[in-house]
């Protein structure tokens, strides 16, 4: 190639009068040394590039941005909730109506009761321990809140508790992994 | 001419851990260590410049 190059510059004007000296490409193709040192450094910067979004949203999880903070709310009193009971409230809004049910001595488990199928409130169903959804027949787990049977596919959101002062407290909303 | 195949080399090594590191930082991610993630990006992020670096001392070479 690079004689080539040496020939073509050493014959000006060249000695053909059809100007198609510059139709011979019969190395454009090929990748020299210097060409595969571009493309290795243009190759470094798209991994660059493309680990930045990845940065950012670990930066973004690592400064708690996506953390949305409640407040708390007293639900019950302990002693005016039974094993195996469970009891209606509504957190974080006056709208998002959820349930706190009491599985064991010392086990609460609370989420937001809107079925994910169609939004009907779920109900404790204390005899079949599980969560219902009488719309369509959805059943939750209601140790984790996934759905065990009918058309809903997601879990139920689940919701924070704290137990100070012989009383339960909503303090947040778990984040939402779909 | 002699050519030096030095920088084919080095480049070639940063390029392998251009590989590692983002394959590093999008596991890392997903396990939720979110600082290693970060320290791999930048990582990646140096090894550009770095890259670059190498490709000029080369070219100046000749």
């Amino acid at each position: 190639m690079e004689q080539d190059n040496k020939r073509d510059n050493n014959h000006i004007p060249f000695n053909e009068d059809n100007y198609t000296h510059n139709i011979r490409k019969n190395n454009e193709r090929k990748l020299d040394r210097r060409g595969f040192m571009k493309t290795l450094v243009g190759a470094a910067g798209i991994f660059a590039v493309s680990t930045l979004p990845w940065g950012t949203l670990a930066a973004k999880e690592l400064t708690g941005l996506k953390n949305k903070s409640y407040q708390p709310l007293k639900i019950t009193d302990i002693n005016a909730l039974q094993v195996g009971d469970a009891v209606e409230f509504s957190y974080p809004g006056e709208h998002d109506s959820a349930l706190l049910i009491r599985l064991g001595e010392n086990e609460y488990k609370a989420y937001q009761n809107a079925c994910t199928h169609l939004k009907c409130p779920v109900f404790w169903s204390k005899e079949k321990d599980e969560m219902v959804c009488p719309c369509h027949h959805g059943i939750f787990d209601a140790r984790t809140g996934i759905p065990t049977a009918g058309p809903p596919k997601r879990p139920l959101p689940e919701i924070l508790l704290s137990k100070e002062q012989g009383a339960i407290y909503a303090i947040g909303v778990k984040r939402y992994e779909t | 001419m002699k050519r030096s195949y030095l920088g084919v080399a080095l480049l070639c090594a940063v390029f392998f851990c251009n590989i590692f590191f983002t394959q590093k930082a999008v596991n890392a991610y997903y396990f939720e260590h979110y600082r290693m993630v970060i320290i791999y990006a930048c990582c990646n992020l140096l090894l550009f410049p770095l890259a670059v670096w190498i490709y000029i001392r080369e070219r100046d070479v000749q």
